[in-house]
């Protein structure tokens, strides 16, 4: 199986392709300005100067009631080399994005393809699988941490009727809890259920005849024909995927909260940013939690992308080419 | 001519005079003005503003503006951004330590020790003395009380043969042993006791368990004492045996299991199905504002006769028998107050700090409206309008040996919730050594102080 018959149907033009001459539009410039100076204001107060502020607080000692004092790299020193509640949040963040981001993205598909066969009631179907990922974090933790509740939650109440005599406490049990939010982000998967679905159903219908006619199997036409097809659609999740995992905070900081989570299993590397910057009222330090994580988020990221040439199978003309 | 001439000059004469003076005596009143933030709303800020009133009919001259509903992350806020208010109010002191430590709240002592000052020992109770102090600096004056004390469950504790509460931390756990039951399948039916962190406790049970043995949280050099002084250690041996012993039948796993998963089916805090009105549990720790609820349920009022179904009675928390003395405490903490850093009158708003905290007027008023013991020794009595069964709230906050923990600079209060962790984790069976485990929270805690000092 050629990719190249997949390249005539790409939407995209040709690399030689000269697009025709646009008309010069005649609007003063100050009115351009005017009309992007919302977004302008926007961008320098609400993120370029907090940015660049964060940044300077980084190397500063600051408790928010003094002014900020300058302390140089004593911040990362402290961080890499003192902070015991760093390292334990940043060992738990890389352990849910890598339990996590492969498992969401292997359900997310199985879940888009499932809901490519129903012939009746597709968008019902879609639709369902869909809400969950509508539902406010906030709440949907709560739910969660009532149905795995071991007195009285039902996941518990059915391990036990099919005979699992000592069931797993989970958001108490500091082993299992990380497994307790996996399985709440499972059930969210709706966001990236429906990139797959469209991924899915842009599969030209032909290649899947083609195979059937050469005798190829269900799996074989998965491995070679929907796989390939979809690994724009798996780079892009895995790029959100790592970026929102390294932010990971809601849930967990939701799901610790009804806990006694004394041993900060569920402590992550954003909540290690709140704790600093709200709780310890550390914000010099805080800045530089924040900084390091834009490293290290940015270096994964650079890897993922290096890395996509050998995976990754665009259609000729396609951006990330 | 020249007597219209002179009649001229000094009628510009006593304009620029009369002028002059009003100029002076406008820039005199705006100095005269003092700025308080409180987080009171509806009827308590209506005293509170009452109380004002009072204070500026005493001092001619002086105003007070009084803003209601702003909490301390607000005013904090402003402090820092230097518009902050003359005087803010917290509700608690669990902050003290960082508004002291940072200087958000001026150091008081020389005010407390001037001529217009306050002989604090003979003006407030004990408990309202030493908690309003942190790291030797006292940057608050006290307001009214909040008392947490040992509720039990009159009938239950009858039923099982008990005329009076337990006394002794030796008491508690034999009372608890006959008041826990179990179901068939070896899960806890009814608990007696139990001291157990995130049991309704907040971050407050490692707290409340500390007062029963008389630990101290910061020895004479200043640094944590949770290695230096053996009763943390103590305390928390008997809190594992008690685990073992109650529940777990000697065995500590079991009972921490068992008891694990009772406290994950407890009935909602703030209801009816509160374990301790459903009877599942016939002793616990809890704050005095509590008291409606368990008397008469949903209503939250206060009663002659209690009109919820649980008959409870209310004491001071049972002591391990080297700290019988202090038999008839609790944990006492107060409402606190401070002049903002960057006030730019101090001495008025020192003034009007001082009466706000002295005024006997609105500690009845407060008191009667919301059972909040004043921290006044002038009013310590019970208000007549409070049922007779509430007197031991009184009682608890008169007690010399009540105290709320001695506070340091740790940010948002993180010795408590450091302290909590590790009692979770030891009741849990996950910190093998308490001693170590204790010396690395006194190194952790001391690091964070140093760090903010």
């Amino acid at each position: 199986m050629s990719l190249t018959r997949v390249n005539a149907i790409s939407p995209f033009k040709k690399k030689g392709d000269i697009a025709p001459p646009r008309k010069k539009l005649k609007v003063p410039r100050l009115f351009i300005f005017l009309c992007l100076s919302p977004w302008l204001f926007g961008i320098i107060f609400f993120t370029a100067y907090p940015m660049v502020s964060s940044f300077y607080q980084s190397f500063t000692k600051f408790n928010l009631i003094e002014s900020p004092k300058w302390v140089g790299l004593d911040n990362f020193h402290r961080m890499f080399f003192e902070d015991d509640d760093f390292w334990k949040a940043l060992k738990n963040t890389i352990w849910i994005s890598a339990i996590s981001i492969p498992l969401r993205i292997c359900f997310a598909i199985f879940t888009a393809w499932i809901l490519t066969k129903p012939k009746m009631g597709k968008s019902i179907y879609r639709t369902i699988f869909f809400l969950p990922s509508m539902v406010p974090a906030v709440a949907g933790t709560m739910a969660f941490t009532y149905i795995f509740n071991p007195a009285y939650g039902p996941i518990n109440k059915m391990l036990e009727a099919i005979g699992i005599k000592e069931p797993p406490f989970w958001f108490m049990d500091p082993a299992w809890s990380k497994w307790g939010l996996i399985l709440l982000g499972l059930w969210g998967i709706g966001d990236t259920m429906i990139i797959f679905l469209a991924g899915l159903l842009d599969v030209p219908t032909s290649l899947y005849e083609a195979a059937e006619l050469e005798g190829a199997s269900g799996w074989q036409s998965f491995r070679y024909i929907t796989l390939p097809l979809m690994t724009p659609v798996i780079f892009f999740s895995t790029v959100t995927g790592v970026i929102g995992s390294f932010q990971y905070f809601t849930q967990a900081y939701v799901a610790s909260g009804q806990v006694n989570d004394y041993s900060h299993s569920m402590y992550f590397y954003a909540t290690h940013i709140y704790y600093s910057a709200f709780k310890a009222y550390e914000m010099g330090y805080a800045s530089a939690l924040a900084w390091v994580l834009l490293v290290i988020t940015l270096l994964c990221t650079l890897v993922i992308l290096k890395t996509q040439k050998r995976w990754v199978h665009y259609p000729n003309g396609s951006l990330f080419k | 001519m020249r007597k219209n001439r002179m009649f001229a000059s000094l009628a510009v004469t006593a304009l620029v005079v009369s002028s002059l003076v009003a100029a002076t005596t406008g820039a005199h009143a705006a100095t005269r003005t003092v700025t308080v933030w409180s987080p009171y709303q509806g009827g308590n800020l209506t005293m509170w503003d009452a109380a004002i009133k009072r204070i500026e009919a005493a001092n001619p001259g002086l105003t007070v503006k009084s803003v209601g509903n702003i909490d301390m992350a607000k005013s904090l806020a402003a402090i820092n951004a230097g518009n902050g208010p003359d005087i803010s109010v917290s509700n608690g002191n669990g902050n003290l330590g960082w508004f002291c430590g940072t200087g958000a709240w001026q150091n008081l002592n020389t005010y407390i020790a001037g001529k217009n000052g306050i002989d604090m020992a003979a003006t407030f109770n004990a408990a309202s003395v030493s908690s309003s102090i942190s790291n030797h600096v006292r940057c608050a004056l006290p307001l009214y009380s909040e008392v947490f004390g040992f509720y039990y469950n009159k009938d239950l504790l009858s039923k099982a043969g008990f005329a009076n509460p337990p006394k002794t931390t030796t008491e508690l756990l034999t009372y608890s042993q006959k008041l826990t039951t179990f179901n068939a399948d070896g899960s806890i039916k009814a608990a007696g006791f139990l001291p157990w962190a995130g049991y309704y406790g907040f971050d407050m049970d490692s707290m409340w368990l500390g007062q029963m043995f008389g630990a101290k949280w910061y020895g004479g050099d200043r640094s944590a004492a949770f290695s230096s002084d053996p009763k943390w250690a103590k305390a928390f041996n008997w809190q594992k045996d008690f685990i073992a012993k109650v529940y777990g039948g000697g065995d500590f796993e079991k009972g921490s299991k068992l008891l694990t998963k009772f406290v994950a089916a407890r009935g909602g805090e703030w209801g009816t199905d509160h374990d301790f009105m459903t009877g599942r549990v016939a002793m616990k720790w809890d704050a005095n504002w509590m008291a409606p609820m368990f008397c008469t349920g949903d209503d939250w009022t206060m009663a002659d006769k209690c009109t919820a179904k649980v008959n409870f009675g209310i004491t001071g928390f049972p002591v391990s028998p080297d700290n019988s003395a202090a038999y008839g405490s609790g944990v006492v903490g107060q409402g606190q107050m401070g002049i903002s850093k960057g006030s730019k009158n101090v001495k008025d708003a020192w003034i009007v700090m001082k009466a706000l905290a002295t005024d006997t007027k609105l500690a009845s008023a407060w008191d009667t409206a919301n059972g909040a013991p004043s921290s006044l020794l002038a009013k310590a009595a019970r208000p007549a309008t409070y049922p007779a069964w509430y007197q031991p709230i009184y009682d608890i906050t008169a007690n010399p040996k009540s105290a709320y923990h001695t506070v340091k600079n740790t940010g948002e209060h993180l010795e408590e919730s450091l302290l909590q962790n590790l009692m979770a984790s030891w009741q849990a069976g996950d910190t093998p050594n308490i001693k170590s485990a204790l010396a690395d929270l006194a190194q952790k805690v001391d690091q964070i102080v140093s760090r903010n000092s």
